[in-house]
C-alpha cells in the first residue's frame, strides 16, 4: 500500500489525470441523479398528492362503467382496517365521478373529485393552490374549480353552475353548487376538468351514500423509490380486503407517471454507462502507460520472485487506491454542489416559454435537486469497481512481462 | 553429482531466435558449482555471462541442456515454480537498476522477505541486522536516488542475502563502478562468503576482480574455456 501511495505521488501528472477520470463520472452521476430524483419526485408528488394517493381501495368490477369508477358502499370498514395497520399516514374517502358543469350557454365534461374536506388536505394539495376564494368547508354545498374551467364557464366566486351527473349505477343526478374557490393547477388540464365538491355534495349527486374509492398515503415515501414503503402497507391491507374489493397503487393509478419513470429509468443507466466507461478508457490507458514506464521495474521484481498473482495485485492495489479517492471526492463534490443549488432556490429554467411548459405537465419552473445516498453510494462503488475492472488488463499484461525482456526494456 | 554439488549443468545451450537469425550464446556448459564457492565466471562480451546466470537463475530457460540445482532438474519446473524457486533459493544482485525507486533502503532489503510472506517485525528486524553489517545502516530510510551506486550494489548485496538463499548469482554487479568500490563490493561479498557461508556465483569481465575468487569459470563463444580453482 505504502509503495502504492508513492507510485501515485511519483507521477503527479498522471495521478490526477486518474483520479479525474474517476471523480468527473461519479460527481456528474450524483448532481444528474440530483435532477433526475427531483424531476421524478416531482412528477410522483403532483400525482399522488392531487389525484392517486400512495394507493386507493377500490371495488374489483369495472365492466361496463365508461370512465366512471364502480361504487364502493362499505367504505367505512376499509378505514377500519386501514386504522389498524403500520405506516399508514392519512387516509380519507373520496367518491370520484365524471360529470358535465355548465354555467349559462357554456358546458364542459369535468371530473368530480367529492372529499372530505378536513380529511383530504394533506393528502391533495388543491386546498393550497386556490388563489380566489376559500376551499371547502365540511358539508358545505359548494365546489372548487380550476382557473381554467372558471374562465372557460365565465364563472367566478359566488357564481353557481349546475353539474350534471349519469352513474351506470344510480343513474343521471343534477345538482346546483356555488363556486366557493378557485385554484390555480400545476396541469393545465387539470384545471379545466378536475373539480372538488364536499363528500355529501358528491353523494347528493350521486344519489348514493356510497364512495368509488378510499385514497391512502404511507408514512415516509419521497418518491418511486419508496415503493417498498408503500408496498408493504398494501400487503398488510390485502388480506383483510372483502373479496369484492381491490388495492390500486399509484403506477396503476397514474400509469403514464409511471410509463415517464420506466423511460427516464433506463436512460440514466445509459447516461451513466456512458460516463463510467469513459472514464474506464482513461483509467486503463493512463494505468498501461504506468506499466510500460515501469517495465524495468516490474521485471525486477517479477526477477526476485514475486508471483504473477502479487504483480497483478500490485497494479490494482493502486488502481482501487486512486479510484476510491477519485469517487469519494467526486461524491463530495457532486453532493456539494447539490446542497449549494438547493441552498441558493434551485435553477430557475430560463425562458417564460419554458416554466410554462414545466407548470403545464406539472412540474416545478425551478430545478431543483434532490439527493439520494443509495445512488451516491452506488456510483461511487460502480466507479471503483470499473476503474479496478478496466486496471486488470495492464496489470495482466504486466504480471506476463518476461523477467529478462524486461530489464532490458529502454524507455 | 557429488555430495555438496549445488548446481550442474548438462550440455547446455542457449539459442536467441528471431525471424531471420539465429544466435548462439551457449554451446554447451558443463560444470558444477559447491556449497560455499565463490566463483566468478569471466569472459569478454558476448561470451554468454548473462545468458549463463539467467538460466542458472531461473529467468530464462536454456534450448537444450539441463541444470540441476540441489540434484532436482529446472527443466521440469513451470514459469510459477520457476518463480517460487527465485522467491526462496536464489538471491539476485543485477548489473544496473537494481533497487525499486518507491521503496527505501530499508524497505528494498525486506522486499524479498516481503514477498515470502515473513511477518513486517521479523523482516525489518533482519534488514536492519544486514544493513548494520554491511555497513549501511545510516541510509536505511533513504531512497535508492539518494545515495551513490556503490551503496546501491551493496543495498542490492545485502536484499540477496538477507533471506539467506542457497546460491547469490550477481550478473556484472561491479560494471557501473569505480576500481576502488568495486573491490570494496567483491570484498564485501566475499567477506559473507567466508562468515556466512554463502555461495556467490557472479559474472565479471574486470580482470583485476579474479584474485579475489577461489573460482575462476572462464567463458569464450559460449563454451567453459578455463575452470581454475585458486
Amino acid at each position: 500500500m505504502k509503495a502504492a501511495i508513492r507510485h501515485l505521488k511519483r507521477n503527479r501528472g498522471r495521478t490526477i489525470l486518474t483520479l479525474l477520470a474517476v471523480l468527473i463520472p461519479v460527481y456528474f452521476l450524483v448532481f444528474m441523479f440530483g435532477f433526475s430524483n427531483s424531476i421524478v419526485s416531482d412528477m410522483f408528488e403532483t400525482a399522488t398528492r392531487i389525484d392517486t394517493g400512495h394507493f386507493q381501495v377500490r371495488h374489483i368490477e369495472r365492466r361496463g362503467m365508461g370512465s366512471a369508477i364502480p361504487l364502493m358502499q362499505d367504505s367505512e370498514s376499509v378505514l377500519a382496517a386501514l386504522d389498524e395497520i403500520d405506516g399508514v399516514e392519512w387516509r380519507t374517502v373520496r367518491l370520484d365521478m365524471p360529470a358535465l358543469a355548465s354555467a349559462a350557454d357554456r358546458s364542459q365534461t369535468i371530473y368530480i373529485q367529492g372529499v372530505v374536506p378536513e380529511e383530504i388536505a394533506p393528502i391533495s394539495s388543491i386546498g393550497d393552490l386556490v388563489v380566489e376564494g376559500t376551499y371547502l368547508r365540511n358539508g358545505q354545498n359548494g365546489a372548487v374549480i380550476g382557473e381554467e374551467l372558471a374562465d372557460l364557464l365565465n364563472v367566478g366566486v359566488g357564481d353557481e353552475m349546475a353539474l350534471l351527473c349519469a352513474h351506470p349505477e344510480t343513474g343521471l343526478g343534477v345538482l346546483k353548487v356555488p363556486v366557493v374557490g378557485i385554484y390555480q393547477a400545476p396541469i393545465s388540464a387539470m384545471g379545466r376538468t378536475i373539480i372538488h365538491t364536499t363528500l355529501t355534495t358528491a353523494r347528493q349527486l350521486a344519489r348514493s351514500p356510497a364512495a368509488t374509492a378510499v385514497v391512502v398515503r404511507v408514512d415516509d415515501v419521497e418518491g418511486p423509490w419508496d415503493v417498498g414503503k408503500i408496498e408493504a402497507v398494501t400487503a398488510q391491507l390485502t388480506g383483510s380486503l372483502p373479496d369484492e374489493l381491490e388495492v390500486l397503487d399509484w403506477r396503476e393509478l397514474a400509469p403514464q407517471v409511471s410509463g415517464y419513470m420506466r423511460i427516464l429509468q433506463p436512460a440514466m443507466i445509459i447516461f451513466a454507462a456512458v460516463f463510467f466507461g469513459l472514464g474506464a478508457l482513461v483509467v486503463l490507458n493512463t494505468l498501461y502507460l504506468s506499466v510500460m514506464e515501469r517495465t524495468r521495474e516490474l521485471g525486477l521484481i517479477i526477477s526476485l520472485g514475486a508471483s504473477r498473482w502479487r504483480v497483478i495485485r500490485m497494479i490494482l492495489t493502486e488502481a482501487g487506491l486512486i479510484a476510491v479517492i477519485g469517487a469519494v471526492y467526486g461524491a463530495l463534490i457532486g453532493v456539494a454542489l447539490v446542497w449549494i443549488v438547493e441552498a441558493f432556490g434551485g435553477i430557475p429554467l430560463p425562458g417564460a416559454d419554458l416554466a410554462d411548459y414545466m407548470k403545464v405537465v406539472g412540474m416545478s419552473p425551478v430545478l431543483h435537486m434532490m439527493i439520494s445516498w443509495p445512488q451516491v453510494v452506488v456510483s461511487a462503488v460502480t466507479m471503483v469497481g470499473v476503474a479496478i475492472l478496466a486496471a486488470w488488463f495492464p496489470a495482466y499484461r504486466a504480471s506476463k512481462l518476461e523477467p529478462v525482456e524486461a530489464m532490458r526494456y529502454v524507455e | 553429482m557429488s555430495n555438496n554439488a549445488l548446481i550442474q549443468t548438462i550440455d547446455l545451450h542457449k539459442t536467441y531466435k528471431t525471424e531471420a537469425i539465429e544466435t548462439p550464446a551457449l554451446n554447451g556448459v558443463d560444470f558444477t558449482l559447491h556449497e560455499r564457492e565463490f566463483t566468478a565466471v569471466a569472459g569478454p562480451s558476448g561470451s554468454g555471462k548473462s545468458t549463463l546466470l539467467h538460466l542458472l537463475g531461473g529467468l530464462d530457460r536454456p534450448t537444450s541442456g539441463e541444470i540441476f540445482l540441489n540434484g532436482a532438474a529446472m527443466s521440469s519446473l513451470s514459469k510459477d515454480q520457476l518463480s517460487r524457486l527465485r522467491l526462496t533459493r536464489i538471491g539476485f544482485v543485477f548489473q544496473a537498476y537494481n533497487l525499486i525507486p518507491v521503496l527505501t533502503v530499508l524497505e528494498n532489503t525486506a522486499f524479498v522477505m516481503e514477498l515470502q510472506g515473513v511477518v513486517r517485525r521479523e523482516r525489518i528486524r533482519r534488514a536492519r541486522a544486514i544493513l548494520t553489517e554491511l555497513g549501511i545502516e545510516q541510509y536505511a530510510d533513504q531512497f535508492p536516488n539518494r545515495i551513490s551506486g556503490g551503496e546501491q550494489q551493496r543495498v542490492a548485496v545485502a536484499r540477496a542475502v538477507v533471506t539467506e538463499p542457497s546460491i547469490v548469482l550477481a550478473d556484472e554487479p561491479t560494471a557501473n563502478l569505480d576500481s576502488k568500490t568495486s573491490h570494496e563490493l567483491i570484498g564485501l561479498m566475499r567477506r559473507l562468503n567466508e562468515d556466512k557461508g554463502a555461495t556467490f556465483l557472479f559474472a565479471t569481465h574486470d580482470r583485476r576482480l579474479h584474485d579475489q575468487v577461489s573460482r575462476l569459470l572462464t567463458l569464450e563463444d559460449g563454451r567453459i574455456t578455463q575452470d581454475q580453482c585458486r
